[in-house]
Protein backbone atom coordinates (compact mmCIF):
# COMPACT_ATOMS: atom_id res chain seq x y z
CA UNK A 1 0.00 0.00 0.00
CA UNK A 2 1.07 3.56 -0.53
CA UNK A 3 1.35 4.29 3.19
CA UNK A 4 3.92 1.47 3.48
CA UNK A 5 5.97 2.91 0.64
CA UNK A 6 5.78 6.34 2.24
CA UNK A 7 7.04 4.98 5.55
CA UNK A 8 9.98 3.23 3.87
CA UNK A 9 10.69 6.37 1.87
CA UNK A 10 10.84 8.45 5.01
CA UNK A 11 13.38 6.02 6.47
CA UNK A 12 15.44 5.95 3.34
CA UNK A 13 16.17 9.65 3.46
CA UNK A 14 17.94 11.33 0.56
CA UNK A 15 19.09 9.67 -2.63
CA UNK A 16 22.34 7.68 -2.27
CA UNK A 17 25.68 9.09 -3.41
CA UNK A 18 25.50 6.79 -6.41
CA UNK A 19 24.42 6.96 -10.03
CA UNK A 20 20.75 6.89 -11.02
CA UNK A 21 18.86 7.29 -14.29
CA UNK A 22 15.87 9.19 -15.64
CA UNK A 23 12.81 6.96 -16.00
CA UNK A 24 10.33 7.38 -18.86
CA UNK A 25 7.03 5.58 -19.56
CA UNK A 26 8.42 3.10 -22.11
CA UNK A 27 10.76 1.69 -19.44
CA UNK A 28 8.20 1.25 -16.64
CA UNK A 29 7.64 -2.45 -17.20
CA UNK A 30 11.31 -3.21 -17.95
CA UNK A 31 12.40 -1.60 -14.66
CA UNK A 32 9.89 -3.70 -12.70
CA UNK A 33 10.83 -6.90 -14.58
CA UNK A 34 14.59 -6.50 -14.83
CA UNK A 35 15.39 -4.52 -11.66
CA UNK A 36 18.39 -2.85 -13.33
CA UNK A 37 21.44 -2.08 -11.21
CA UNK A 38 20.96 1.65 -10.79
CA UNK A 39 20.87 3.37 -7.43
CA UNK A 40 17.87 5.66 -7.96
CA UNK A 41 15.37 6.90 -10.52
CA UNK A 42 14.14 10.33 -11.52
CA UNK A 43 10.78 11.04 -13.20
CA UNK A 44 9.13 14.21 -14.49
CA UNK A 45 6.57 15.22 -11.87
CA UNK A 46 4.12 16.54 -14.46
CA UNK A 47 3.74 13.06 -15.98
CA UNK A 48 2.37 11.73 -12.68
CA UNK A 49 -0.14 14.35 -11.58
CA UNK A 50 -3.27 12.34 -12.38
CA UNK A 51 -4.04 8.77 -11.44
CA UNK A 52 -4.36 5.52 -13.33
CA UNK A 53 -1.52 3.54 -14.85
CA UNK A 54 1.42 5.99 -14.62
CA UNK A 55 1.00 6.55 -10.89
CA UNK A 56 0.34 2.85 -10.24
CA UNK A 57 3.65 2.03 -11.96
CA UNK A 58 5.51 4.70 -10.03
CA UNK A 59 4.14 3.39 -6.72
CA UNK A 60 5.29 -0.12 -7.63
CA UNK A 61 8.75 1.07 -8.73
CA UNK A 62 8.96 3.21 -5.59
CA UNK A 63 9.02 0.04 -3.48
CA UNK A 64 12.35 -0.98 -5.07
CA UNK A 65 14.12 2.32 -5.77
CA UNK A 66 14.48 5.78 -4.25
CA UNK A 67 12.59 8.10 -6.60
CA UNK A 68 13.19 11.76 -7.41
CA UNK A 69 10.32 13.94 -8.65
CA UNK A 70 11.76 16.45 -11.11
CA UNK A 71 9.28 19.19 -11.99
CA UNK A 72 9.14 21.35 -15.11
CA UNK A 73 5.92 23.27 -14.52
CA UNK A 74 6.07 25.25 -11.27
CA UNK A 75 7.60 28.31 -12.92
CA UNK A 76 9.61 29.36 -9.87
CA UNK A 77 10.65 32.56 -11.65
CA UNK A 78 7.17 33.90 -12.47
CA UNK A 79 6.62 37.45 -11.20
CA UNK A 80 2.87 36.82 -11.03
CA UNK A 81 3.45 34.10 -8.41
CA UNK A 82 2.92 30.37 -8.46
CA UNK A 83 -0.09 28.57 -9.93
CA UNK A 84 -1.44 27.29 -6.62
CA UNK A 85 -3.62 24.69 -8.35
CA UNK A 86 -0.53 23.21 -9.95
CA UNK A 87 1.40 23.34 -6.70
CA UNK A 88 -1.46 21.51 -4.99
CA UNK A 89 -1.44 18.75 -7.65
CA UNK A 90 2.32 18.42 -7.14
CA UNK A 91 1.76 18.23 -3.38
CA UNK A 92 -0.68 15.34 -3.78
CA UNK A 93 1.81 13.38 -5.89
CA UNK A 94 4.63 14.15 -3.45
CA UNK A 95 2.51 12.90 -0.54
CA UNK A 96 1.57 9.72 -2.37
CA UNK A 97 5.04 8.83 -3.66
CA UNK A 98 7.12 10.12 -0.72
CA UNK A 99 10.08 10.77 -3.03
CA UNK A 100 13.69 10.92 -1.87
CA UNK A 101 14.08 14.20 -3.75
CA UNK A 102 11.90 16.93 -5.21
CA UNK A 103 13.44 19.32 -7.70
CA UNK A 104 12.51 22.17 -10.03
CA UNK A 105 14.24 24.67 -12.30
CA UNK A 106 15.73 28.13 -12.02
CA UNK A 107 13.55 29.42 -14.83
CA UNK A 108 10.07 30.66 -15.63
CA UNK A 109 7.30 29.28 -17.84
CA UNK A 110 4.13 31.23 -17.10
CA UNK A 111 3.11 34.78 -18.03
CA UNK A 112 -0.41 36.20 -17.84
CA UNK A 113 -1.63 32.77 -16.76
CA UNK A 114 -0.39 31.15 -19.97
CA UNK A 115 2.05 28.24 -19.86
CA UNK A 116 4.84 28.79 -22.38
CA UNK A 117 5.93 25.12 -22.42
CA UNK A 118 9.61 25.87 -21.89
CA UNK A 119 12.14 26.60 -19.18
CA UNK A 120 12.77 30.25 -20.00
CA UNK A 121 15.86 32.03 -18.68
CA UNK A 122 15.39 34.73 -16.07
CA UNK A 123 17.03 38.12 -16.08
CA UNK A 124 19.56 37.75 -13.28
CA UNK A 125 18.50 40.79 -11.24
CA UNK A 126 17.91 41.54 -7.55
CA UNK A 127 14.16 41.77 -8.27
CA UNK A 128 14.13 38.32 -9.91
CA UNK A 129 16.19 36.90 -7.05
CA UNK A 130 13.59 38.12 -4.55
CA UNK A 131 10.74 36.66 -6.63
CA UNK A 132 12.44 33.27 -7.05
CA UNK A 133 13.15 33.12 -3.30
CA UNK A 134 9.52 33.95 -2.50
CA UNK A 135 8.27 31.22 -4.85
CA UNK A 136 10.77 28.65 -3.54
CA UNK A 137 9.74 29.51 0.04
CA UNK A 138 6.08 29.03 -0.86
CA UNK A 139 6.80 25.71 -2.59
CA UNK A 140 8.81 24.39 0.33
CA UNK A 141 6.09 25.47 2.77
CA UNK A 142 3.30 23.76 0.81
CA UNK A 143 5.32 20.60 0.14
CA UNK A 144 6.68 20.67 3.70
CA UNK A 145 10.16 19.75 2.51
CA UNK A 146 13.29 21.17 0.97
CA UNK A 147 13.47 21.18 -2.82
CA UNK A 148 16.48 21.27 -5.12
CA UNK A 149 16.71 23.89 -7.86
CA UNK A 150 18.44 23.17 -11.16
CA UNK A 151 20.54 25.52 -13.26
CA UNK A 152 18.96 25.94 -16.72
CA UNK A 153 20.50 25.75 -20.15
CA UNK A 154 19.75 28.89 -22.10
CA UNK A 155 19.92 30.15 -25.65
CA UNK A 156 19.98 33.81 -24.79
CA UNK A 157 20.92 36.32 -22.13
CA UNK A 158 19.00 39.40 -21.08
CA UNK A 159 20.62 42.82 -21.22
CA UNK A 160 19.51 43.82 -17.76
CA UNK A 161 21.08 40.82 -15.98
CA UNK A 162 23.55 41.96 -13.34
CA UNK A 163 24.28 38.80 -11.31
CA UNK A 164 26.25 35.82 -12.64
CA UNK A 165 23.94 32.79 -12.81
CA UNK A 166 26.04 30.72 -10.38
CA UNK A 167 25.96 33.52 -7.79
CA UNK A 168 22.21 33.91 -8.28
CA UNK A 169 21.61 30.19 -7.71
CA UNK A 170 23.91 30.09 -4.68
CA UNK A 171 21.99 33.09 -3.24
CA UNK A 172 18.64 31.30 -3.74
CA UNK A 173 20.05 28.28 -1.88
CA UNK A 174 21.45 30.47 0.91
CA UNK A 175 18.25 32.48 1.42
CA UNK A 176 15.67 29.67 1.12
CA UNK A 177 17.61 26.65 2.34
CA UNK A 178 16.91 24.84 -0.93
CA UNK A 179 19.51 22.54 -2.46
CA UNK A 180 21.13 22.77 -5.86
CA UNK A 181 20.64 20.31 -8.66
CA UNK A 182 23.74 21.05 -10.67
CA UNK A 183 23.24 19.98 -14.28
CA UNK A 184 26.69 19.58 -15.77
CA UNK A 185 25.40 19.36 -19.31
CA UNK A 186 23.43 22.59 -18.90
CA UNK A 187 26.58 24.32 -17.63
CA UNK A 188 28.39 23.08 -20.70
CA UNK A 189 25.61 24.24 -23.08
CA UNK A 190 25.22 27.65 -21.45
CA UNK A 191 28.99 28.11 -21.29
CA UNK A 192 29.26 27.35 -25.02
CA UNK A 193 26.34 29.70 -25.83
CA UNK A 194 27.49 32.58 -23.69
CA UNK A 195 31.26 32.28 -23.62
CA UNK A 196 31.58 31.42 -19.94
CA UNK A 197 34.23 29.10 -18.62
CA UNK A 198 32.50 26.02 -17.18
CA UNK A 199 35.08 25.81 -14.38
CA UNK A 200 34.17 29.30 -13.21
CA UNK A 201 30.58 28.14 -12.94
CA UNK A 202 31.53 25.07 -10.89
CA UNK A 203 33.78 27.20 -8.69
CA UNK A 204 30.76 29.40 -7.96
CA UNK A 205 29.08 26.37 -6.42
CA UNK A 206 31.80 25.35 -4.03
CA UNK A 207 30.11 26.92 -1.03
CA UNK A 208 30.53 24.42 1.78
CA UNK A 209 27.27 25.18 3.58
CA UNK A 210 25.49 23.44 0.72
CA UNK A 211 27.05 20.15 1.76
CA UNK A 212 24.54 17.33 1.48
CA UNK A 213 22.10 19.27 -0.63
CA UNK A 214 23.79 18.92 -3.95
CA UNK A 215 23.03 16.49 -6.73
CA UNK A 216 24.73 16.33 -10.09
CA UNK A 217 22.75 15.75 -13.19
CA UNK A 218 23.89 14.95 -16.70
CA UNK A 219 20.97 15.65 -18.99
CA UNK A 220 22.22 14.87 -22.44
CA UNK A 221 18.70 14.85 -23.93
CA UNK A 222 18.98 12.58 -26.93
CA UNK A 223 22.44 11.07 -27.18
CA UNK A 224 25.39 9.57 -25.31
CA UNK A 225 27.16 11.97 -22.96
CA UNK A 226 29.92 13.72 -24.88
CA UNK A 227 33.58 13.58 -23.70
CA UNK A 228 33.68 17.28 -22.73
CA UNK A 229 30.73 16.77 -20.39
CA UNK A 230 32.32 13.67 -18.82
CA UNK A 231 35.43 15.82 -18.19
CA UNK A 232 33.32 18.50 -16.59
CA UNK A 233 31.58 15.84 -14.48
CA UNK A 234 34.95 14.53 -13.28
CA UNK A 235 35.93 18.11 -12.40
CA UNK A 236 32.67 18.53 -10.48
CA UNK A 237 33.38 15.33 -8.52
CA UNK A 238 36.89 16.57 -7.73
CA UNK A 239 35.34 19.76 -6.39
CA UNK A 240 32.26 18.42 -4.57
CA UNK A 241 33.33 14.85 -3.74
CA UNK A 242 31.14 11.85 -4.59
CA UNK A 243 27.57 13.20 -4.77
CA UNK A 244 24.38 11.60 -6.08
CA UNK A 245 24.44 11.67 -9.87
CA UNK A 246 21.71 11.28 -12.43
CA UNK A 247 21.92 10.35 -16.10
CA UNK A 248 18.97 11.60 -18.09
CA UNK A 249 17.96 11.19 -21.69
CA UNK A 250 14.90 13.25 -22.71
CA UNK A 251 14.35 12.56 -26.35
CA UNK A 252 15.09 9.60 -28.65
CA UNK A 253 14.89 7.37 -25.59
CA UNK A 254 17.36 4.47 -25.97
CA UNK A 255 17.03 0.93 -24.63
CA UNK A 256 17.14 0.77 -20.85
CA UNK A 257 20.51 -1.02 -21.09
CA UNK A 258 22.10 2.07 -22.70
CA UNK A 259 21.04 4.28 -19.79
CA UNK A 260 22.22 1.68 -17.28
CA UNK A 261 25.54 1.60 -19.12
CA UNK A 262 25.92 5.39 -18.91
CA UNK A 263 25.07 5.23 -15.20
CA UNK A 264 27.77 2.57 -14.74
CA UNK A 265 30.25 4.98 -16.28
CA UNK A 266 29.24 7.69 -13.82
CA UNK A 267 29.42 5.10 -11.02
CA UNK A 268 33.02 4.28 -12.00
CA UNK A 269 33.93 7.99 -11.77
CA UNK A 270 32.18 8.17 -8.39
CA UNK A 271 34.29 5.20 -7.20
CA UNK A 272 37.36 7.02 -8.44
CA UNK A 273 36.40 10.12 -6.47
CA UNK A 274 35.86 8.03 -3.32
CA UNK A 275 39.25 6.31 -3.82
CA UNK A 276 40.99 9.67 -4.15
CA UNK A 277 39.51 10.80 -0.85
CA UNK A 278 40.52 7.52 0.82
CA UNK A 279 44.06 7.86 -0.57
CA UNK A 280 44.29 11.45 0.62
CA UNK A 281 43.11 10.45 4.11
CA UNK A 282 45.62 7.58 4.21
CA UNK A 283 48.50 9.84 3.19
CA UNK B 1 14.71 48.50 -17.05
CA UNK B 2 11.35 46.69 -17.13
CA UNK B 3 9.92 45.06 -14.02
CA UNK B 4 10.01 41.27 -14.12
CA UNK B 5 6.23 41.24 -14.62
CA UNK B 6 6.38 43.61 -17.63
CA UNK B 7 9.32 41.73 -19.05
CA UNK B 8 7.67 38.30 -18.77
CA UNK B 9 4.49 39.61 -20.41
CA UNK B 10 6.55 40.89 -23.33
CA UNK B 11 8.33 37.56 -23.76
CA UNK B 12 5.03 35.67 -23.44
CA UNK B 13 3.51 37.80 -26.22
CA UNK B 14 6.54 37.16 -28.39
CA UNK B 15 6.22 33.40 -27.95
CA UNK B 16 2.44 33.16 -28.29
CA UNK B 17 1.62 35.95 -30.71
CA UNK B 18 4.92 36.50 -32.53
CA UNK B 19 5.15 40.12 -31.37
CA UNK B 20 8.96 40.11 -30.95
CA UNK B 21 9.96 43.77 -30.73
CA UNK B 22 9.17 44.48 -27.03
CA UNK B 23 11.07 41.37 -25.87
CA UNK B 24 13.88 41.51 -28.44
CA UNK B 25 15.26 44.81 -27.13
CA UNK B 26 16.13 43.11 -23.83
CA UNK B 27 18.28 40.42 -25.45
CA UNK B 28 22.06 40.64 -25.64
CA UNK B 29 22.86 40.27 -29.31
CA UNK B 30 26.05 38.29 -29.40
CA UNK B 31 26.13 36.34 -32.64
CA UNK B 32 22.51 35.47 -33.39
CA UNK B 33 19.90 38.21 -33.92
CA UNK B 34 17.42 38.45 -30.98
CA UNK B 35 14.47 37.47 -33.21
CA UNK B 36 16.22 34.21 -34.08
CA UNK B 37 16.79 33.42 -30.40
CA UNK B 38 13.15 34.16 -29.55
CA UNK B 39 12.21 31.99 -32.53
CA UNK B 40 13.92 29.00 -30.86
CA UNK B 41 11.56 29.32 -27.89
CA UNK B 42 8.51 29.95 -30.11
CA UNK B 43 9.23 26.87 -32.24
CA UNK B 44 9.71 24.78 -29.12
CA UNK B 45 6.41 26.09 -27.70
CA UNK B 46 4.51 25.08 -30.84
CA UNK B 47 6.31 21.73 -31.18
CA UNK B 48 5.72 20.77 -27.53
CA UNK B 49 2.02 21.66 -27.62
CA UNK B 50 1.50 20.04 -31.02
CA UNK B 51 3.03 16.85 -29.61
CA UNK B 52 0.71 17.07 -26.58
CA UNK B 53 -2.34 17.43 -28.88
CA UNK B 54 -1.13 14.57 -31.06
CA UNK B 55 -0.67 12.32 -28.00
CA UNK B 56 -4.29 12.68 -26.97
CA UNK B 57 -5.68 12.73 -30.52
CA UNK B 58 -3.87 9.87 -32.32
CA UNK B 59 -6.91 8.96 -34.44
CA UNK B 60 -7.54 12.57 -35.53
CA UNK B 61 -3.84 12.77 -36.42
CA UNK B 62 -4.08 9.68 -38.64
CA UNK B 63 -7.36 10.78 -40.22
CA UNK B 64 -6.04 14.16 -41.39
CA UNK B 65 -2.32 13.41 -41.75
CA UNK B 66 0.67 15.04 -40.06
CA UNK B 67 0.82 18.18 -42.20
CA UNK B 68 -2.86 19.07 -41.82
CA UNK B 69 -2.74 18.25 -38.09
CA UNK B 70 0.25 20.51 -37.51
CA UNK B 71 -1.39 23.35 -39.42
CA UNK B 72 -4.62 23.02 -37.45
CA UNK B 73 -2.71 22.67 -34.15
CA UNK B 74 -0.72 25.84 -34.83
CA UNK B 75 -3.91 27.90 -35.26
CA UNK B 76 -5.52 26.30 -32.19
CA UNK B 77 -2.41 26.86 -30.03
CA UNK B 78 -2.29 30.56 -30.93
CA UNK B 79 -6.01 30.90 -30.12
CA UNK B 80 -6.01 28.82 -26.93
CA UNK B 81 -2.54 28.62 -25.35
CA UNK B 82 -2.46 26.38 -22.26
CA UNK B 83 -3.55 27.69 -18.88
CA UNK B 84 -1.93 24.83 -16.97
CA UNK B 85 1.55 23.37 -16.87
CA UNK B 86 0.39 19.75 -16.92
CA UNK B 87 -0.03 19.19 -20.62
CA UNK B 88 -2.13 16.06 -20.09
CA UNK B 89 -4.89 18.59 -19.40
CA UNK B 90 -4.23 20.63 -22.58
CA UNK B 91 -6.58 20.53 -25.54
CA UNK B 92 -10.06 20.47 -24.05
CA UNK B 93 -11.16 23.02 -26.64
CA UNK B 94 -9.57 21.22 -29.60
CA UNK B 95 -12.70 19.20 -30.60
CA UNK B 96 -14.84 22.37 -30.72
CA UNK B 97 -12.09 24.12 -32.65
CA UNK B 98 -12.11 21.29 -35.22
CA UNK B 99 -15.91 21.45 -35.43
CA UNK B 100 -15.62 25.04 -36.63
CA UNK B 101 -12.48 24.58 -38.73
CA UNK B 102 -13.72 24.82 -42.32
CA UNK B 103 -10.72 23.07 -43.99
CA UNK B 104 -11.78 19.93 -42.05
CA UNK B 105 -15.31 20.12 -43.50
CA UNK B 106 -14.74 17.07 -45.73
CA UNK B 107 -14.59 14.89 -42.59
CA UNK B 108 -17.91 15.63 -40.82
CA UNK B 109 -17.13 13.03 -38.12
CA UNK B 110 -13.71 14.52 -37.25
CA UNK B 111 -14.87 16.66 -34.31
CA UNK B 112 -16.83 13.68 -32.95
CA UNK B 113 -13.72 11.49 -33.04
CA UNK B 114 -11.82 14.31 -31.30
CA UNK B 115 -14.50 14.53 -28.57
CA UNK B 116 -14.20 10.78 -27.98
CA UNK B 117 -10.40 11.00 -27.86
CA UNK B 118 -10.56 13.88 -25.37
CA UNK B 119 -12.89 11.82 -23.14
CA UNK B 120 -10.48 8.86 -23.38
CA UNK B 121 -7.53 11.12 -22.53
CA UNK B 122 -9.41 12.57 -19.58
CA UNK B 123 -10.27 9.06 -18.35
CA UNK B 124 -6.63 7.96 -18.68
CA UNK B 125 -5.33 10.81 -16.52
CA UNK B 126 -8.20 11.27 -14.05
CA UNK B 127 -7.13 11.14 -10.40
CA UNK B 128 -7.57 7.91 -8.47
CA UNK B 129 -10.66 8.29 -6.29
CA UNK B 130 -12.31 5.59 -4.18
CA UNK B 131 -15.82 4.68 -5.35
CA UNK B 132 -18.84 5.55 -3.24
CA UNK B 133 -19.15 3.52 -0.04
CA UNK B 134 -22.43 1.66 -0.60
CA UNK B 135 -23.00 1.30 3.15
CA UNK B 136 -23.28 5.10 3.34
CA UNK B 137 -25.85 5.04 0.57
CA UNK B 138 -27.74 2.22 2.30
CA UNK B 139 -28.11 4.39 5.37
CA UNK B 140 -30.22 6.95 3.46
CA UNK B 141 -33.88 6.64 4.45
CA UNK B 142 -36.08 5.23 1.68
CA UNK B 143 -38.17 8.39 1.65
CA UNK B 144 -35.07 10.50 0.96
CA UNK B 145 -33.60 8.46 -1.89
CA UNK B 146 -35.22 10.51 -4.66
CA UNK B 147 -33.29 13.53 -3.39
CA UNK B 148 -29.87 11.97 -3.89
CA UNK B 149 -27.44 13.80 -6.18
CA UNK B 150 -24.46 11.66 -7.18
CA UNK B 151 -20.90 12.85 -7.76
CA UNK B 152 -19.48 11.02 -10.82
CA UNK B 153 -16.00 9.51 -10.87
CA UNK B 154 -13.65 11.98 -12.64
CA UNK B 155 -12.84 9.39 -15.32
CA UNK B 156 -16.49 9.03 -16.41
CA UNK B 157 -17.69 10.88 -19.52
CA UNK B 158 -20.82 10.61 -21.61
CA UNK B 159 -20.28 11.36 -25.29
CA UNK B 160 -22.87 11.85 -28.03
CA UNK B 161 -22.01 11.85 -31.73
CA UNK B 162 -23.85 12.10 -35.04
CA UNK B 163 -21.60 9.41 -36.56
CA UNK B 164 -20.27 6.03 -35.40
CA UNK B 165 -17.11 7.65 -34.04
CA UNK B 166 -16.29 4.70 -31.76
CA UNK B 167 -16.08 2.36 -34.77
CA UNK B 168 -14.05 4.96 -36.71
CA UNK B 169 -11.73 5.50 -33.73
CA UNK B 170 -11.08 1.77 -33.29
CA UNK B 171 -10.57 1.12 -37.01
CA UNK B 172 -8.18 4.07 -37.40
CA UNK B 173 -6.08 3.12 -34.36
CA UNK B 174 -5.94 -0.52 -35.48
CA UNK B 175 -5.16 0.71 -39.03
CA UNK B 176 -7.87 -1.68 -40.17
CA UNK B 177 -8.95 -0.49 -43.63
CA UNK B 178 -11.57 -3.23 -44.00
CA UNK B 179 -13.27 -2.21 -40.76
CA UNK B 180 -13.08 1.43 -41.85
CA UNK B 181 -14.67 0.64 -45.22
CA UNK B 182 -17.48 -1.31 -43.54
CA UNK B 183 -18.59 1.66 -41.40
CA UNK B 184 -21.96 3.14 -42.34
CA UNK B 185 -21.52 6.87 -41.79
CA UNK B 186 -25.28 7.40 -42.08
CA UNK B 187 -26.22 4.85 -39.40
CA UNK B 188 -27.43 7.65 -37.14
CA UNK B 189 -26.26 9.12 -33.85
CA UNK B 190 -24.56 7.08 -31.13
CA UNK B 191 -24.15 7.52 -27.39
CA UNK B 192 -21.09 6.40 -25.45
CA UNK B 193 -19.96 5.89 -21.91
CA UNK B 194 -16.21 6.39 -21.40
CA UNK B 195 -14.58 5.35 -18.14
CA UNK B 196 -11.39 3.97 -16.64
CA UNK B 197 -11.68 0.47 -15.25
CA UNK B 198 -8.94 -1.52 -13.49
CA UNK B 199 -8.05 -2.99 -16.89
CA UNK B 200 -7.86 0.29 -18.78
CA UNK B 201 -10.12 2.83 -20.45
CA UNK B 202 -13.38 1.38 -21.80
CA UNK B 203 -15.68 2.90 -24.41
CA UNK B 204 -19.18 1.38 -24.33
CA UNK B 205 -22.23 2.14 -26.47
CA UNK B 206 -25.43 2.81 -24.56
CA UNK B 207 -29.02 2.85 -25.78
CA UNK B 208 -30.37 6.40 -25.94
CA UNK B 209 -32.69 6.18 -22.87
CA UNK B 210 -30.00 4.56 -20.68
CA UNK B 211 -27.51 7.21 -21.83
CA UNK B 212 -30.02 9.98 -21.05
CA UNK B 213 -30.49 8.55 -17.53
CA UNK B 214 -26.70 8.30 -16.95
CA UNK B 215 -26.14 11.77 -18.41
CA UNK B 216 -28.72 13.28 -16.05
CA UNK B 217 -27.10 11.59 -13.03
CA UNK B 218 -23.60 12.66 -14.10
CA UNK B 219 -24.84 16.23 -14.62
CA UNK B 220 -25.73 16.35 -10.88
CA UNK B 221 -29.47 16.02 -11.39
CA UNK B 222 -31.23 14.53 -8.35
CA UNK B 223 -32.37 10.95 -8.78
CA UNK B 224 -36.06 11.84 -9.17
CA UNK B 225 -35.29 14.17 -12.07
CA UNK B 226 -33.03 11.59 -13.75
CA UNK B 227 -35.83 9.02 -13.46
CA UNK B 228 -38.37 11.47 -14.82
CA UNK B 229 -36.03 12.26 -17.72
CA UNK B 230 -35.88 8.57 -18.73
CA UNK B 231 -39.24 7.03 -17.74
CA UNK B 232 -38.79 4.08 -20.10
CA UNK B 233 -35.68 2.64 -18.38
CA UNK B 234 -35.42 0.23 -15.45
CA UNK B 235 -33.79 2.86 -13.25
CA UNK B 236 -33.17 0.58 -10.27
CA UNK B 237 -31.21 -1.93 -12.35
CA UNK B 238 -29.21 0.73 -14.22
CA UNK B 239 -28.37 2.55 -11.00
CA UNK B 240 -27.22 -0.72 -9.38
CA UNK B 241 -24.92 -1.30 -12.39
CA UNK B 242 -23.45 2.21 -12.15
CA UNK B 243 -22.83 1.80 -8.43
CA UNK B 244 -21.30 -1.68 -8.83
CA UNK B 245 -18.97 -0.30 -11.53
CA UNK B 246 -17.81 2.47 -9.18
CA UNK B 247 -19.01 5.28 -11.45
CA UNK B 248 -19.98 7.47 -8.49
CA UNK B 249 -17.68 8.61 -5.71
CA UNK B 250 -20.05 10.47 -3.45
CA UNK B 251 -23.54 11.90 -3.05
CA UNK B 252 -25.53 14.55 -1.26
CA UNK B 253 -29.19 15.17 -0.56
CA UNK B 254 -30.92 18.16 -2.11
CA UNK B 255 -34.43 19.49 -1.73
CA UNK B 256 -36.84 17.08 -3.40
CA UNK B 257 -40.18 17.69 -5.13
CA UNK B 258 -42.21 17.25 -1.92
CA UNK B 259 -39.96 19.46 0.19
CA UNK B 260 -40.06 22.10 -2.53
CA UNK B 261 -43.87 22.01 -2.48
CA UNK B 262 -43.92 22.46 1.27
CA UNK B 263 -41.60 25.44 1.02
CA UNK B 264 -43.59 27.17 -1.70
Amino acid sequence: MSTGAAAIGAERGPVPREAGIGLRFPHHQAVLDEQPRVAWLEVHTENYLGGGTPLAYLEAIRRDYPVSLHGVGLSLGSAEGLDLGHLDRVRRTVERIAPALVSEHLSWSIAEGRYLADLLPLPMTEEALGIVCRNVDRTQTVLRRRILVENPSSYLRWRHSTIPEWEFLAAVARRTGCGILCDVNNIYVSACNHGWHPSTYLAGHSVRQLEGSRVLRIDDHGSRVIPQVWELYAEALARFGPVPTLIEWDTDLPALAVLVDEAARAAALLDCARQKIADANAA
Amino acid sequence: MPTLLEFQRAVGRSIIAGDDAPAARHILSDGLPPQVRLGIYRNNFIATLTAALRLCHPAVHRLVGAEFFEGAARIFIAAEPPRRADLDAYGEGFPEFLAGFSPAGALPYLAGVARLEWAVNRALHAPDVEPLDLARLGAVAAADRDRIVFLPHPSVALVEADHPVDAIWRAVLAQDNDAMAAIDLDAGPIRLLVERRATGVEVTRLEEPAWRFAAALCASQPLWIAIAAAPEVDAATLLAEHLAAGRFIGFELVDGPITSCLHS
